[in-house]
């Protein structure tokens, strides 16, 4: 140790440089441990996935096989395309329509006249290009997508705008404000296979589980809650609809309202530390000002919490198209699979169908979609963020 | 201690606060507050009340039992082999954290405060590893796991395979990008009068590192404990993967089991379910503050 003695190294070149060595190598020898482990079990296995999924791999290695995985899961290419046109094309109806609403003369009119032809246009290419994918690729796959969208629009809004007025409420000089935020941060934390299984019991579709008994006292009949394929419109509301328009069924709609109870809590505590940074001059100002308090909560809280509001819909949007565990556990074989969102798919294809290079293709089309899905939210919610 | 750790949050909670004072608006803001909370709590309510039940209980429109079952929780402690897969949890998740507090400890050092070539390109790589998910890795893991890509080390009897053993379930956890980028956040901002001194006195990084860093990183530290131990604690789809016999099934593989083999007995299914929330919940209430402004200062999930 006595060599590395700086005041004398400095004036010597060679010292330097031995110092230099010396460093550099502190350096690698310190990341070693972390990166032999990150490479092994984080970097290595993306690699090998894309190798992997281009091998009829069923438990062992068999032939190369190329795309062959990834047209039998999407089915038609042509059909693909015309979809992911179809998508474009609404994005850009929307475009039009942002534009439309910004100019201020007649054209306003004509502008979104065009826009919804442009969307009517992107809704008939969507269709028809999912009826192409679907007609030849793996149903099983494909009919796991509107399902975890389903998912997905059903807790992401739900949780954050439930957080955004519990964080709030909080927020007003609230006695016990830790005592509240220590429970609603209950759920999160606590293991989610446990809570699942609370769960299961809660809306379980005998007459006196939890969820019915809550039924019953407003006068309602029982319901087989996560026993239930049919959709929720068709049981709670009677309705009759078709296809994707039918939405999710009882079952998934059990498992939405167990993601929303789980996140809630989650965003509160962040919307919480949010509303903290928000100077409260602002406030003084707009009150001064003559704003009531629904002013300053639009023209204030909001935009000055569109940051995290964005971060935390970008991060659950995300958490959604990943979910497994809870979904996992909560399914159970009389919801005739219509819980089973893509993550779980994949998962069947592996594990139960031993279907390694194919599960394996699945998986990296469902991290481009994420990908893709990321970059529109980027887009389109993006833009709307203020910054201060 | 504080004071750095102080930089590191956006704002103490209480500081700002728009202040409104109606009365009955006040009254209508705690009736919501109670009843998200009642919400949140009510699931919980509902389990410990059932696992205190007897059978016949569980199936009557019923609320609390009228004399509760402590039995159920020593029938699911040793029927159901809880104790075992309680005490392989406590295992796994013990040798994880060792494992990757050493690991991150020092890469957290090193890319705050060595200089390196290829730090930040390092760096990068590292951090971009957080988006890949999970569906991805596992299969490539799982062979690897099985030894089917490099062979692994391990003991005579482990035929060249990792499955059912404990190196299974801890090594691909021993080193992961938001501990590592948690800590480099905080080692960064340690001043560098303190290095020049320590040079001074003869100490290389291991030392400085060893002596001056970590008695004042407990904050950050312990918040990468915390996550961790959940994050382990909690596991479920790889342990599933990797264990197909019970030698080395954590608590989380073996309530999912307990699923099947409970059947209809919902009270020993919650017994069950109280046991493995009961060590989270432990650690949680003692160490609620840091818990929760952990979160809200990362801003990560664990």
């Amino acid at each position: 140790m006595a060599t590395t003695m700086p005041s004398k190294a400095g004036y010597r070149r060679p010292r330097l440089r031995w110092l230099d060595v010396k460093e550099q190598l502190t350096g690698y020898l310190f990341i070693l441990p972390a990166f032999t482990v990150i490479t092994l079990f984080g970097l290595f296995p993306i690699g090998y996935a894309v190798y992997m999924s281009t091998f009829r791999w069923r438990v062992r290695k068999g032939n190369f096989v190329g795309l062959e995985n990834y047209t039998k899961t999407l089915g038609d290419w042509q059909g693909v395309a015309v979809f992911i046109a179809g998508l474009i094309l609404m994005i850009i109806a929307y475009w039009i329509w942002q534009n439309a609403f910004r100019s201020l003369d007649n054209r306003k009119l004509v502008v979104g006249a065009l826009g919804s032809f442009v969307l009517l246009v992107a809704g008939w290419l969507t269709a028809s290009g999912w009826g192409r994918m679907i007609a030849a690729g793996d149903k099983d796959f494909l009919e796991s997508l509107p399902r975890t969208l389903y998912y997905a629009m059903g807790t992401v809004p739900a949780e954050i705008a439930m957080a955004l007025v519990l964080a709030y409420l909080l927020y007003q000089k609230i006695h016990g404000q830790e005592f509240f935020r220590m429970l609603y941060f209950l759920p999160y934390i606590t293991p989610v296979v446990a809570t699942a299984v609370v769960f299961r019991t809660i809306f379980n579709s005998r007459e006196t589980s939890l969820a019915n008994q809550f039924l019953a006292f407003f006068g309602k009949e029982p319901q087989r809650w996560l026993f239930e394929p049919k959709p929720f419109n068709n049981v709670m509301f009677g309705m009759n609809l078709e296809g994707f328009w039918a939405g999710p069924s009882m079952a998934l709609v059990s498992i939405i309202f167990f993601g929303i109870w789980t996140y809630v809590g989650y965003n509160t505590v962040i919307f919480l530390a949010g509303l903290g940074s928000i100077p409260s001059e602002l406030y003084e100002a707009a009150e001064i000002d003559g704003a009531n308090k629904w002013h300053s909560f639009r023209y204030i809280t909001l935009p000055l919490l569109s940051p995290i509001t964005f971060y935390l819909g970008l991060i659950a949007f995300i958490g959604t198209f990943k979910a497994f565990n809870h979904i996992y556990v909560m399914r159970v074989p009389s919801a005739l699979g219509t819980v089973d969102v893509t993550s779980v798919t994949i998962f069947d294809t592996f594990y139960k169908a031993n279907q390694y290079g194919y599960a394996t293709a699945q998986a990296i089309i469902l991290f481009f979609i994420i990908l893709g899905l990321t970059l529109v939210q980027n887009k389109v919610f993006g833009e709307r963020v203020f910054y201060g | 201690m504080a004071d750095t750790m102080q930089t590191l949050q956006t704002q103490p909670l209480e500081k700002t606060r728009p202040h409104f004072d109606v009365r009955p608006v006040r009254v209508l803001i705690y009736l919501i507050l109670i009843a998200g909370a009642v919400l949140a709590i009510l699931p919980f309510f509902w389990m410990v009340s059932t696992s205190l039940m007897t059978l016949g209980e569980t199936i009557n429109k019923q609320w609390l039992p009228k004399a509760p079952q402590f039995s159920n929780y020593v029938e699911a402690w040793t029927e159901a082999k809880f104790s075992k897969y309680f005490l392989n949890s406590v295992i796994i998740t013990t040798v994880t954290l060792a494992g990757l507090l050493t690991t991150s400890i020092l890469a957290g050092y090193a890319f705050g405060r060595i200089k390196f070539i290829g730090r930040n390109v390092l760096f990068a790589i590292l951090l971009s590893t957080m988006m890949i998910p999970e569906s991805v890795t596992m299969i490539p893991n799982f062979l690897m796991i099985r030894g089917d890509i490099i062979p692994l080390p391990g003991l005579p009897g482990w035929g060249g395979s990792w499955l059912n053993h404990l190196p299974a379930l801890t090594v691909p956890f021993m080193a992961n990008a938001f501990s590592i980028f948690l800590l480099r956040q905080f080692f960064i901002q340690i001043p560098d009068e303190l290095w020049d001194a320590a040079r001074i006195d003869g100490a290389g990084h291991l030392r400085f590192l060893l002596q001056v860093v970590l008695p004042i990183s407990k904050a950050p530290i312990m918040t990468v404990l915390l996550f961790s131990f959940i994050g382990s604690w909690n596991a479920f789809l790889w342990p599933l993967l990797v264990t197909t016999k019970p030698t080395w099934r954590p608590l989380m593989v073996g309530l999912w089991t307990f699923v099947s083999e409970a059947g209809p007995e919902t009270q020993l299914l919650m017994a069950g379910a109280v046991i493995t929330i009961f060590p989270i919940l432990v650690l949680y209430f003692l160490t609620q503050k840091q818990f929760t402004e952990g979160i809200a200062t990362t801003g990560l999930k664990g």
